[in-house]
């Protein structure tokens, strides 16, 4: 009898999985209340399925393609996230709602190089106030969702292998991953290889140090205790070797991530309680930069870095009644942060310094959402956070070198209310407005309070930290407004975001340079405000069944509160992308253009971009034999070898020329 | 047998442990006030019924370098906290004799015992070899001790000997602090002397400025502060340092408004 029980949970487990990929209808039977949450994240999801389906795609390929984000490059790997305007610590990134720092003081790994596509279930980012229960920010959250170890019905194998090869950059990817799915229990083994020698960019000239190599490798499990609790766990490897960025003095001779978390969850639709999730994750990466393989370099040195974190997670939906639901969350983590800098000269005693000097971040939060169905029209969403943010150093040379600035105490504390409302309402002709404003802010981050000559290729300054920085503060208004047609749906969102005790680095002259050729020094600042507003819109056209046309523009402008440029603010850019299936065959034109951006950041000596414009071509094969359902995936990119730069892009270095890629994968 | 005499091997060492241990308990600790101390020499000033005990942070080297006498009652063996303790460095170079800037200890102990320096202006060489007189005064006695002593040349110049750009003195710059150097803000201190034949009084005139460099990188470190006046011929300021590794800590010196020395440093290398 129980294990009937079981089965029939797990079936219906499975179901719910399934109806999540199904879409909206299928969501709206279940969780009624969540309507208007399921369709607006759709949009996002489908574009995100969208360009997942070509296998040769990165996972930074499937970023930079989304409305809400940019990436900045600083070298062919480990592209940093960018949510409309805001960056670095200013967002939220997280893998499987897991918080990971950075090793990197000159954030060559982000977050999001640990996930390879191969075990990315999905993206959530999130602008607006639900960003709120996943962390406190003052420019969203981006969430990169493990794929989970699957259970079902049948015991069943599963896998996939994946082979390709991409020509700008001599470079090969491979992935595999295998699955055993029973009703009771299932895991799921993932792999990834890549390997890419130095790229050609669109003038014919190969670009120096932008090789890299790296492996990832994930193992997960699920266990399923009773119709509704499940257990899950993963483990998750990365490692990178001779990662080069061209953009920058030094490279990284190796960065090792291992992520590991286990949790339970409650999923049942029929419950008051109708989802819970408790988690408890540790991450540590260690990274290692050196300038070894460069040459001329004044005073050879290497960078190593550490980052550990560990935390927890829980959160819980529950129905109120009909109209209104309750999500309640707690999370909290603390992190540990060092980066030295050991300089050698022949004939010379070891240089040696703290760059980030061993410092430990302590974060603790209550957070709680609520939805309510106003009526058969309008939903009401609040979001409340509540964040205690404690930083303070570990070691004494660390506090001694702080003492240098004058700062004798290093211990901070922040606290950091927020608030959001949102309001939708259906209006006539399938379209719908949302409303919202948030009020939120964030911590400095152990850079900007602690950094110690940190030096910033992009602007050529030594930066140090500012021990005494006061928390971020924004205030955000939000407008979205999707249309949506059984051919047609579209979506434009606007916003406007005031920040106040703005952080930037500011010059002090007082102050000389420790690197050499730096320009000056600058201290991370306090500003009084700064403005960042844009537009993001996006559409998904289907005039017939096997037609496709997705598009998407964006645009940010920011400006500090005396009018001069924000630095690296993406200029109008939008991406067209049209595919036509002929049966098994697929075909897809893409176009990607941006405006060109004059209007530059002085004090950051940032040089203007012109625009551009590249087309690529794609086709896809499929093809099912009774075991093995065969992808064939080819294509041009940058079919005209243009040569072009992204406003995001640092050094002025051009993007790969004309790429003739081919990704063959086989799964079972 | 055998058993027998390990037996009595065990006893006699249970005895022993029992006995330390017994004695830790029944007597006050004697504290040594010279522990951590390196001793440099000992002797006896006769006419004064002392025994005198010389210590240093280390052996000595050229430079300023701070000393701490012990004095006990030759006859009683006790300590003695008051004297008069007053130093002449010599050094013998055969043809000719010179001596050095020093500090006489106060007339009264602190802790047990009488600090003063000396800065040696140089190492003892093949050619010339330094002692110290010291002569003690204490209850209307006197006593001299004459020891040789011998001065190594340490691995960073730490005295320096130039002429005043602002006048044409004769002077002597010496290091003393940072003598443990890290990372971060450290304390720097300086003496500066004139040279007068035999004498060397301490030098209050200077305006000192401090600029800490790098010379392997070129650069220096932020909100260090010169060092001023004390008394004594000594100046205090603050220096930063950023890193590990070696630094030169420039000095300029200033008489009013004219140059004195604009040349002068000091390396620490840690």
């Amino acid at each position: 009898m129980r294990s009937l029980l079981c089965a029939i949970g797990a079936c219906l487990l499975g179901l719910a999985a399934q109806a999540q990929e199904i879409g909206d209808s299928m969501r709206v039977a279940v969780l009624e209340t969540a309507l208007v949450t399921a369709k607006q994240k759709t949009q996002q999801e489908r574009l995100y399925h969208f360009f997942n389906a070509n296998k040769a795609a990165t996972t930074e390929d499937i970023l930079s393609r989304l409305p809400e984000l940019s990436l900045v490059r600083r070298g062919s790997y480990g592209m940093d996230p960018v949510i409309r305007a805001f960056s670095a610590s200013q967002i939220n990134v997280l893998v499987d709602g897991m918080r990971i720092h950075s090793a990197c003081t000159d954030r060559m790994d982000p977050a999001t190089i640990y996930i390879e596509p191969v075990n990315l279930q999905s993206l959530q980012v999130n602008t607006g106030g639900a960003s709120l229960l996943q962390g406190s920010s003052v420019g969203g959250s981006l969430n990169l969702k493990l794929a989970e170890a699957e259970l079902g019905c049948e015991p069943r194998l599963s896998g996939s292998l994946s082979s390709g090869y991409q020509s700008a950059a001599g470079a090969f990817y491979e992935s595999a991953k295998i699955g055993y799915a029973s009703h009771r229990w299932g895991v799921r083994a993932s792999g990834a290889y890549r390997k890419s020698g130095d790229y050609r960019a669109g003038d014919g000239q190969k670009i120096p140090y932008s090789a890299y190599e790296k492996a990832n490798y994930s193992l997960s499990g699920a266990y399923l205790l009773n119709h509704s609790w499940r257990l899950k766990a993963t483990l998750l490897g990365d490692d990178g070797w001779n990662i080069g960025y061209p953009a920058l003095p030094m490279d990284a001779g190796y960065a090792n991530a291992r992520i590991a978390s286990l949790g339970a969850i409650k999923e049942n639709a029929a419950d008051r309680w109708n989802f819970f999730e408790a988690r408890l994750y540790a991450n540590k990466v260690k990274h290692f930069m050196d300038d070894s393989r460069r040459e001329n370099v004044p005073i050879p040195m290497d960078m190593p870095g550490l980052s550990a974190t560990w935390g927890a997670f829980a959160e819980g939906r529950r129905r109120i009644d009909g109209r209104s639901q309750l999500t309640l969350r707690a999370d909290g983590s603390s992190s540990m942060q060092s980066a030295s800098m050991t300089m050698r000269q022949e004939g010379q005693p070891e240089m040696f310094m703290l760059t980030l000097p061993d410092v430990r971040m302590v974060q603790s939060a209550v957070a709680a959402g609520y939805l309510l169905q106003l009526d058969s029209l309008s939903a009401l969403r609040l979001h409340a956070r509540g964040d205690i943010t404690r930083s303070y150093l570990t070691s004494q040379m660390g506090r001694d070198q702080l003492k240098v600035f004058g700062y004798e105490d290093d211990r901070r504390y922040f606290v950091l209310p927020a608030l959001s409302a949102s309001y939708t309402r259906k209006l006539t002709g399938g379209l719908q407005a949302t409303v919202g404003a948030v009020l939120n802010g964030r911590a400095p981050s152990a850079n900007e309070l602690y950094g110690f000559y940190l030096f910033n290729q992009f602007d050529g300054f030594d930066y140090v930290g500012n021990a005494s920085l006061k928390a971020e503060r924004s205030l955000m208004a939000e407008m979205t407004i999707a249309w949506q047609q059984p051919k047609i749906r579209w979506q434009l969102s606007g916003y406007y975001s005031s920040v106040h005790q703005y952080i930037l680095g500011i010059r002090d002259p007082g102050y000389s340079v420790m690197t050499i050729g730096a320009r000056g020094v600058k201290q991370y600042r306090n500003i009084n405000r700064a403005l960042l507003t844009g537009a993001e819109a996006s559409m998904i056209y289907r005039p017939f069944v096997n037609t496709q046309l997705m598009a998407t523009l964006k645009y940010s402008y920011g400006e500090d509160g005396r009018g001069e440029a924000l630095p690296l603010i993406a200029p109008l850019r939008s991406i067209g992308s049209l595919r036509q299936q002929l049966g098994q065959f697929s075909i897809q034109a893409e176009w990607e253009a941006a405006a060109s951006q004059r209007r530059v950041s002085a004090s950051a000596a940032e040089s203007p971009t012109s625009g551009f414009s590249i087309a690529h071509l794609r086709a896809g094969y499929k093809i099912n034999t009774k075991q093995i359902a065969w992808q064939l995936d080819a294509g041009v990119e940058n079919l005209f070898d243009t040569a072009y730069r992204e406003h995001l892009d640092w050094g002025k270095i051009f993007r790969p020329g004309r790429n003739l890629f081919v990704q063959l994968t086989l799964g079972f | 047998m055998k058993r027998q005499f390990l037996s009595v091997i065990f006893i006699a060492a249970g005895a022993l442990i029992l006995a330390s241990g017994c004695k830790k308990d029944s007597l006050e600790p004697e504290e040594d006030p010279a522990a951590g101390l390196h001793q440099i020499v000992s002797g006896y000033a006769i006419g004064a019924a002392v025994k005198l005990e010389l210590y240093g942070n280390g052996p000595l080297s050229a430079g300023y370098t701070p000393l701490f006498f012990v004095l006990y009652d030759s006859v009683t063996n006790q300590l003695i906290e008051d004297a008069a303790i007053e130093l002449r460095p010599m050094m013998n170079m055969g043809a000719m004799e010179h001596s050095a800037p020093f500090e006489n200890p106060a007339n009264k102990a602190v802790d047990k015992l009488f600090p003063g320096s000396v800065t040696f202006i140089m190492a003892t060489m093949e050619m010339g070899s330094w002692r110290l007189e010291i002569t003690v005064r204490r209850a209307g006695k006197e006593g001299r001790v004459s020891v040789p002593v011998t001065v190594s040349e340490p691995p960073y110049g730490r005295v320096r000997s130039f002429v005043s750009k602002a006048n044409g003195d004769k002077l002597i710059a010496a290091y003393i602090e940072p003598s443990k150097p890290k990372v971060g803000v450290n304390d720097m201190e300086i003496a500066i002397y004139r040279s007068q034949g035999m004498d060397f009084p301490a030098d209050s005139s200077m305006t000192v400025t401090l600029t800490p460099e790098m010379p392997s990188m070129g650069h220096g470190s932020p909100n260090n502060v010169d060092p001023v006046h004390i008394g004594n011929g000594h100046y205090r300021g603050k220096v930063n340092f950023t890193m590990t590794g070696l630094w030169q800590l420039n000095l300029g010196l200033f008489l009013e408004d004219a140059v004195a020395a604009d040349d002068l440093f000091f390396e620490v290398n840690f």
